[in-house]
């Protein structure tokens, strides 16, 4: 008996292990008889509108317990990307970007949802159009971000600049209030602007406001963006993009510290400074202008990207997944983001009302006009070379902002790479 | 007569249960290596043929993605880096942890405290160690070149954000992070000489040079050569302190192979393309490895 015993436990030992490398199957359904609806997003603690969305549809779906799929924001795309690669079943996928999207689109990932786009109105749901692959649509926009100026009013006052100033603001206009407003040294140094290291701070600006392609291979039209932007990095009224990144400095931190008057970003930067002003993490007094222009006067044009679900092609619930993602893009998820202080895809005076409603919103003349931007580019456009042609774009831009290159080497170099390497 | 008869049939019994116990042992560790390591890597290997992005049907397309990374520049470009990275890590850990390992094998006051001190960072999260280098090395703001600049020097170098002087930077942190671990190794290596050796060399008048040239040096060659050969493989298999430090920039200029594993499988789901470029990372580690093996034997001749 004894001789055995030794073969014995290692043959359960190996039985153990190799149980151990199997996957389990979770229940569909909850203890209370729910159906289980899983949703991939990211950082669910600090992205309010996840909960909105998600509370508000288990309210109007009380069948249904939705359980968010919490990954970090800066590795959601290679996460997604993974668990798409083994096989995962997470019924619904939030789309962060159109990049990405495009890239699980076109590899048959994600499952049709045409018919439910059909129903939608495109001139109002913003964004929709982006997310059509050769006449078939994969996912549904709910939020759809552009680009804003947001301003600290308190220090803005300071430096006697009314607000009714940044109104109208030309890139020139706000390099020089930029410079005029920086003081300080040291630990106490107060930026005019804050630029994010994005290259798309600088490079979607352009394109969107020249008319310029970003996957064309030719990027002349970046030139001004990129002169105006080096020059406030030289006079100091922009913390140097080496600091910035090597510190690895936050946006969110330069400005709700006070320690940058104007930054233009996204839209969805509103939502955050609303629940992060409520919770007592800051007391910034702020507001939002519209982005700068080229030219005086004119039309504003901002760039922005939707935000959308998905439905998983091997999703556990599909018919529940497809539920939650038509939700989501009405009316009723468009006015739960709203609630929150972000912008929804689905545009109407109903949802504006909503938002403008909020307490702590800026409600003024100026962020009335920057909530209303003439014209939305999109960020990037959506091409099975977006992802390829992204990259170059951010290596190139990094020496660029580093001065490793001159600002004509760097664009010619943009062009010659992205020609050879991805033709 | 009875134990004549009997012996070879004991003994043949005794061997079969002696491998049956031996297998039993060997099995839930191989069963684990065969499929943690063997299979993949066998995968890895088939999967550089095919054209897979790990969802539609892979096809097969031969030699094509050996040939798209032949005439991929960047490629070459991490090529380049991975292999300047080796030359500079290599060299410099393993004679930092020998000098260390000598010094710290002295019976100095609180030798204890020095020796853990320079291991300490090797247990410390590899973020932390990028994080704090990279505070350390800020172009502006950061201790080293505000030291730099008071001892006369205008305009010191951008660190992780000039493409001149990023890779000394990962190779510095690397190598401070590395040290510990293969001074430890060299320690117990240094333990193992015997006493007498260093006792008689002083009788004929060896000076501690000497000492070292002759004695420990060769003393130590075993341990030399498994150092070598771990430091090697480690410094080709480079990730994640460049992910974190640089993430390969600014531009590509600390863009190591396995960077571009990472970036074409898992996120522009390229699967065939970056076993391909994996299958290239691992014959290079194989060669070196088994160069080494042959020039150790060859000096042990």
């Amino acid at each position: 008996m004894k001789r055995h015993l030794v073969p014995a436990l290692a043959a359960a030992a190996s039985l153990t292990l190799l149980a151990g490398c199997g996957g389990g199957d979770t229940p569909s359904q909850s203890a209370d008889g729910r159906q289980i609806l899983k949703v991939a997003l990211w950082n669910y603690e600090t992205t309010p509108e996840f909960k909105a969305i998600i509370d508000g549809f288990e309210k109007a779906n009380p069948d249904i317990d939705v359980q968010p799929v919490d990954i970090l924001a800066d590795d959601y795309a290679e996460k997604v990307t993974t668990m798409l690669a083994g096989g995962d079943t997470t019924d619904v996928l939030t789309m962060k970007n159109v990049i990405d999207y495009a890239r699980f689109g076109t590899r048959g990932q994600l499952a049709s949802l045409t018919e439910e786009a059909k129903q939608l109105d495109p001139v109002k749901q913003s964004g929709l159009t982006s997310y059509e692959l050769s006449g078939e649509y994969y996912a549904l926009p709910y939020r759809q971000d552009f680009w804003v100026l947001y301003y600290n009013k308190t220090l803005l006052k300071q430096a006697g600049v009314p607000e009714s100033k940044l109104q109208n603001l030309t890139w020139a206009d706000y390099a020089a209030l930029g410079k005029s407003m920086t003081k300080g040294t040291g630990a106490s140094k107060v930026y005019g602007v804050h630029q994010h290291t994005w290259r798309s701070v600088v490079e979607a600006v352009a394109a969107a406001q020249t008319g310029g392609d970003l996957l064309s291979g030719n990027y002349g039209f970046m030139r001004d963006q990129y002169a105006m932007t080096l020059d406030l990095q030289t006079s100091g009224a922009l913390m140097p993009w080496a600091t910035t990144s090597s510190q690895k400095v936050t946006y969110d931190t330069m400005f709700s510290t006070s320690k940058a008057v104007m930054m233009p970003m996204g839209t969805w930067y509103g939502a955050r400074l609303l629940t992060d002003k409520a919770a007592g993490k800051h007391k910034v007094d702020w507001g939002m202008a519209p982005l700068p222009q080229r030219e005086a006067g004119g039309k504003v044009t901002s760039f922005g990207s939707p935000t959308a679900f998905a439905v998983n092609k091997k999703a556990k619930n599909a018919e529940a997944a497809k539920k939650f993602v038509t939700w989501a893009a009405g009316t009723d998820g468009a006015t739960a983001v709203a609630k929150v202080g972000a912008t929804p895809s689905l545009q109407s005076q109903q949802i504006l009302d909503t938002y403008f409603a909020l307490p702590g919103i800026p409600n003024d003349a100026v962020a009335k006009k920057a909530f209303k931007p003439d014209q939305v580019v999109l960020e990037m456009p959506v091409s099975d070379k977006a992802s390829d042609i992204d990259q170059i774009l951010t290596e190139e831009h990094e020496l660029i902002m580093t001065g490793e290159k001159s600002l004509d080497e760097g664009l010619t170099e943009m062009s010659n790479r992205v020609k050879s390497e991805v033709g | 007569m009875t134990l004549t008869a009997t012996g070879p049939t004991t003994a043949a019994a005794r061997r079969r249960h002696s491998i049956r116990v031996g297998w039993s042992f060997i099995l839930p560790n191989f069963l684990g290596f065969a499929a943690l390591t063997l299979v993949p890597v066998l995968a890895s290997l088939a999967l550089s043929f095919l054209d897979w992005d790990s969802y539609s049907t892979p096809k097969w397309v031969g030699l094509a993605n050996f040939r798209r990374m032949i005439h991929n520049d960047t490629f070459w470009t991490a090529l380049q880096n991975t292999v300047y990275y080796a030359v500079g890590h290599v060299p410099l850990t393993l004679c930092a942890a020998l000098g260390f390992a000598v010094l710290l094998n002295q019976k100095l006051r609180a030798v204890q405290f020095f020796r853990t001190a320079l291991f300490f960072p090797y247990i410390t999260s590899l973020v932390a160690v990028a994080v704090v280098w990279n505070m350390l090395l800020s172009p502006d703001l950061g201790p080293v070149n505000q030291l730099l600049r008071t001892i006369g020097i205008d305009n010191p170098p951008g660190w992780t954000t000039s493409t001149t002087w990023a890779m000394p930077a990962v190779i510095m942190a690397s190598v401070w992070r590395d040290l510990g671990y293969y001074m430890i190794l060299y320690l117990a290596g240094l333990q193992t000489i015997p006493g007498e050796l260093y006792e008689a060399a002083k009788v004929d008048g060896a000076n501690a040079w000497q000492q070292f040239r002759h004695i420990t040096v060769p003393s130590l060659r075993p341990t030399t050569f498994f150092v070598l050969i771990m430091l090697t493989i480690s410094s080709f298999k480079v990730f994640d302190l460049v992910q974190v430090m640089t993430e390969g920039g600014p531009g590509r200029a600390t863009l190591v192979l396995s960077q571009v594993i990472f970036r074409e499988g898992i996120t522009q789901g390229r699967f065939g393309y970056s076993s391909a470029v994996s299958m290239v990372l691992f014959v290079i580690v194989l060669l070196i490895t088994v160069i080494q093996f042959r020039l150790q034997r060859r000096s042990e001749r």
